[in-house]
Parts: structure tokens; C-alpha cells; sequence
């Protein structure tokens, strides 16, 4: 894993690494990806992944408003906003 | 009269009689709470209003449940409402939930009560509680040594005897493995089997809600009440819940245990063997027979959880923006810098580490071969589970290869040295199956676990063979002297 590789993983990520940090990451990443890598010896073909251990289909509900409005509970949580939005830098002119 | 190191059979007897209030007893046990703070368990307690709801359980009187008045700790990933919920991170260190978790919800309609949230390494990524933002948890066996993680404030905070159960999650072995290096008992139930509305998400395919406490029959009835179909969790299995309470002390004559081949065990610690051929007899004078089975994929269980894992946590930890909930940076330029620089300030080195891993095994080029390959041999794994119960009742194995480690001794140079920690209980998260940690022994004065995988959905019979391990055994009688405390 080079720099530019962590660099381009990072800011997909949205994530900054401390220059002073920055190698220990990437060693750690080659780590990792090592182990990962490790998985590349076993015989998949023609094997489903399996993406969750109950391979059920999500049971449907119908579809029934059945809350109140609870803006102000969760507008609280955020630090900035006003009485009726979360407010973010301006991004369009 | 103590009520430190009592079970929740014990404190039911003492309400009913009447030698203790809920109220006098919720007291005590923020009291030990305080006493005991320099174990560093718990990040939140919630004096004021479990003290009003144990007078309101001691003035109603007329909760027929066996949990009414009783105090429980909740691991600090749960949602609470209007109590402090920060996943042991800095991105929500002012997180107040606007709901609870169903989990914390059924405890709390049972009558118990939540005293505090429970210490836990950020985001349950560890095994250690190392990578808390609020600091390491002591192991209340030896000072300056890890309790295990994610759960491990939950596991310290039973161990220590000052709550008789705490709720825990476990994604890869997160309540077995702070149960084992804490000396008490701690289950993972089938996948589905307790909602995860609430938890707040790490990896959804492996997440599952479990007790904690000093022995099996302490945790049939927390999971009693914790499970049970939840509309608001699609995962959530829509099944008649068993009373697990009945289902345990019966007789285990002719239960067929299997051990791992592939586990090697003759590798560990002589000591670490030692209590693992000396339970292995306890259940044999007990009936039980030992077979030898073989799950021959089982070796990928460490790299396939290190790719899914990490890739689940990528996605589920997007949320964290700064902009609706959670820490948000100052000083920031546009959108895209807000989200940088808050996520950045907010998340320990662990998460972002994981982050990083996940957004690597997902991205364009990578995803066949390290995310879709992954899941890939997880079925190769689940395959080789299902075949082994066709011929056995559950297996057997060591909770963790060792005991408890002193603080920064794992994982520092090397992170996937931590990883290997997980090496006997990720399986089963892989899988989806229910496991439970028994203390059963020492190694240099610090416990081990014993643990027992069942097959889907068979939580009543490990539940009853830790239960007759224990009602023929001590060892989940033993308590830390916390002289260092």
C-alpha cells in the first residue's frame, strides 16, 4: 500500500491522519491488508457469499405513519441549527 | 448487608423478604459504583433517576417480574433516552439519545434498573477497552491489566461485584472475551435473536446484544427478557420466546460435545490446556461425550472478520458527519471540510483504522477481491458448522488463547497481534451462532473462559450445560479481593 493509495482511501473515508501518525497507519494498513490478503488461498468458486447468517428476506410492514413530528428532539443533538434545519456551510453561491 | 458480589436470585430474595429496599438497594450500588471508580467502568451514571424509579418499583409493589427493583449497568453503545450515550468516542461525547434501545427497553419495562453506562472501547472495536476515549478499564482481578473489550466496563463492573448482570454486544467475541478475562459468565445469542434497534451499529451482519453476570443462570434471565421479536429491526427473528429459566439444570447424559481439530490446542499455554482437559473431565464424570470434529476452513475466520467487519464499520460510521448529532469541528471551510475535520477530531486511532480498512476492502478494484471473497468463505465457514452439528450438540473450546494482559503489552507495534485474541469466538459471529463464556480456572492467578457453541438458536442448551458446569464446580463463585481498588 503506497501513499497515494492511504491518501485516496482517506479522503474517500473523509479522514485526516496526523503527519507524525501517517507511517504507522500505512504499516498498519499493510498489516492488515496482509492478513485480509491471507484469504486469497481458499477455493470460492462457485460459492455464494453469504452476507448475513439468517439469509431471510427482511419481513415488510405496512406502510403507516405512526410517529408525531419530533423535530425539536432531534434538531437538539445537533451543535448548529436553527428552528427547523441542521445548518451546514453554504454550498451553492 | 453487603450486597456486593450477590446474584439477581440473591437480591430478588432480599426485596421479597423485605431486608432491602430497591431503593435502599440502588443506593448501595451507585455507592460501590463511586467507591470503586478508580476501575474507570462506568462513563455515565444515572443517579437521580434510577433512585426515583426504585421508589417508584418499592411504592407500586405490583411488578410480577424478577427483575423489578433490581440495579443493571448498560454497555455504553445502547441508546438511553435522555442519558449520555457516547460509544466510549469523542464524536459523541455529548450524544443525548432522543430514544431507547429495545434491548435496555425490555430490562427496563422488567422493573430493573439502569444505574450507569458501561466503559467499552470505541465503537466495540477492540478487545482490550484500550481504545477508549474515557480511558482504560481495570481488570479488578490485577490492577494495570486489561479487562478484555469491547464490553469490557460491563464485565469489570460484575466482576468487581458491584452490579449483579450489565448488558454487553459482541461482534466478534465482545461479552466471551471480557467475561473470560473477567471471571464471570457472558452469552451471544443466535443473530436476531435480541434487537438491535438502539445499538448503535458497528457490523450489522455480526452485531448481537447479550448479558453479562456471575453465572448462567443470571444470564437466562436477563436474555429472557431481552429477546423477543422487534418490528423495528428487520434482522429481528419472529419466534416464540422459550423460557430459558426452565430450560436449564436438566440432566446432560449423552450431550455430544465436539472439540475443533483445527484449533490446535495443544499450541496454548500448558496452563491454558491444563483447565481445558480438567473441564473437559468435569463433563465427562457428568455424562457428556467428547468427538473430535473437523471444521476445515475454520483458520480463515480471523482474515474473513478483518474484511467484513471493518467494511460494515466503513459504511455504518458514515453517519457521523458532524451535522446532525456528535462532535463538529470549528473553524472549518466548506461542507466537505466540516465532515473531515470533524470525523477527524472525533474518532480514536483504532476506528479510523478500521474505517480505513473497510473503505479499502470497498472500493472500486478491491471489493471482488478482499469484501466479496470474504463473505465468500463465511459461507465456507457456516457450511462446516452445520455440518458438525449433524453429528454433535454443541463444541467446546477455549474462550481466548490466554488470560488478561498488562495495558499497552498487545497490539501496540502490531495490531493484528490484538486480532489473534479472537481467534476461538469470531467463528460464531461469522456464523450467526449462539456462544457462551464460562469462567473455568486460573492462569497466573488470572481466570479463564470456557467456551460452548450451540447450534442456531440453541441458546437453551448451552445455557444448561454452563448451568450444570456451574452446579458442580466453583469456579463462578470466585471473587477478586480488590485490595488494589
Amino acid at each position: 500500500m503506497d501513499q497515494e493509495t492511504v491518501r485516496t482511501i482517506c479522503y474517500l473515508a473523509r479522514l485526516e491522519i496526523d503527519k507524525d501518525k501517517a507511517q504507522k497507519i500505512e504499516n498498519d494498513l499493510e498489516t492488515i491488508i496482509d492478513l485480509i490478503g491471507g484469504l486469497q488461498a481458499f477455493n470460492t468458486d462457485n460459492i455464494e457469499p453469504l452476507y448475513s447468517p439468517l439469509e431471510q428476506t427482511a419481513f415488510k410492514h405496512e406502510d403507516i405513519e405512526n410517529s408525531d413530528n419530533q423535530k425539536e428532539k432531534f434538531l437538539k443533538n445537533s451543535a448548529v441549527s436553527n428552528e427547523d434545519y441542521f445548518l451546514v456551510p453554504r454550498v451553492v453561491e | 448487608m453487603s450486597i456486593q458480589f450477590k446474584s439477581i436470585t440473591q437480591l430478588r430474595e432480599m426485596l421479597d423478604n423485605k431486608s432491602i429496599s430497591s431503593e435502599e438497594l440502588t443506593k448501595e450500588t451507585l455507592r460501590l459504583a463511586e467507591d470503586l471508580k478508580e476501575l474507570n467502568c462506568f462513563v455515565t451514571m444515572n443517579e437521580n433517576a434510577s433512585i426515583e424509579k426504585a421508589k417508584s418499583i418499592d411504592s407500586a409493589n405490583d411488578l410480577n417480574s424478577i427483575l423489578a427493583g433490581i440495579p443493571l449497568a448498560q454497555k455504553d453503545l445502547f441508546c438511553t433516552e435522555g442519558l449520555r450515550t457516547t460509544c466510549s468516542s469523542k464524536i459523541l461525547s455529548n450524544f443525548i439519545p432522543p430514544y431507547t434501545a429495545t434491548a435496555v427497553e425490555k430490562l427496563e419495562n422488567a422493573g430493573s434498573i439502569t444505574i450507569g453506562k458501561t466503559n467499552m472501547d470505541e465503537f466495540a472495536m477492540g478487545s482490550s477497552n484500550e481504545t477508549s476515549y474515557f480511558g482504560n478499564v481495570h481488570n479488578p482481578w490485577k490492577k494495570g491489566y486489561v479487562p478484555g473489550g469491547s464490553s469490557g466496563g460491563s464485565a469489570a463492573a460484575v466482576a468487581a461485584g458491584i452490579v449483579p448482570a450489565a448488558t454487553g454486544t459482541d461482534t466478534g467475541g465482545s461479552i466471551r472475551q471480557p467475561a473470560a478475562h473477567c471471571g464471570i459468565t457472558g452469552i451471544k445469542p443466535t443473530y436476531g435473536r435480541v434487537s438491535r434497534w438502539g445499538m448503535i451499529a458497528f457490523a450489522s451482519s455480526l452485531d448481537q446484544a447479550g448479558p453479562l453476570a456471575r453465572s448462567a443462570e443470571d444470564c437466562a434471565i436477563l436474555l429472557n427478557e431481552m429477546s423477543g421479536h422487534d418490528s423495528k429491526d428487520t434482522t429481528s427473528l419472529d419466534l416464540e420466546n422459550i423460557d430459558l429459566l426452565k430450560s436449564i439444570n436438566q440432566s446432560i447424559k449423552g450431550l455430544k460435545i465436539g472439540i475443533v481439530k483445527e484449533f490446535n490446542l495443544g499450541d496454548l499455554d500448558a496452563e491454558v490446556q491444563s483447565c481445558f482437559e480438567n473441564s473437559k473431565r468435569l463433563y465427562e464424570s457428568l455424562g457428556a461425550e467428547f468427538v473430535e470434529v473437523s471444521l476445515p476452513n475454520i483458520s480463515a475466520s480471523v482474515p474473513t472478520y478483518y474484511s467484513i467487519a471493518p467494511a460494515e464499520c466503513s459504511s455504518n460510521l458514515s453517519r457521523f458527519d458532524g451535522v446532525r448529532f456528535g462532535h463538529r469541528a470549528e473553524n472549518t471551510g466548506d461542507l466537505n471540510d466540516l465532515y473531515i475535520k470533524s470525523r477527524s477530531e472525533g474518532f480514536g486511532d483504532e476506528v479510523k483504522r478500521r474505517i480505513l480498512i473497510g473503505t479499502y476492502a470497498l472500493s472500486a478494484g478491491y471489493y471482488d477481491a478482499y469484501y466479496k471473497k470474504a463473505q465468500q468463505v463465511r459461507r465456507l465457514i457456516k457450511n462446516d458448522f452445520e455440518l458438525a452439528f449433524k453429528s454433535i450438540d454443541l463444541l467446546m473450546t477455549p474462550t481466548s488463547p490466554g488470560a488478561a494482559f498488562a495495558f499497552g503489552s498487545k497490539g501496540a507495534q502490531n495490531p493484528v497481534e490484538l486480532y489473534l485474541e479472537d481467534l476461538f469466538t469470531i467463528s460464531s459471529n461469522l456464523a450467526g451462532l449462539p456462544a457462551i463464556s464460562i469462567p473455568h480456572g486460573k492462569v497466573n492467578a488470572l481466570p479463564v473462559g470456557l467456551q460452548l457453541i450451540g447450534n442456531f438458536l440453541k441458546e437453551d442448551q448451552i445455557l444448561n450445560a454452563a448451568h450444570i458446569f456451574q452446579q458442580n464446580s466453583e469456579f463462578h463463585l470466585d471473587k477478586p479481593s480488590m485490595e488494589d481498588f
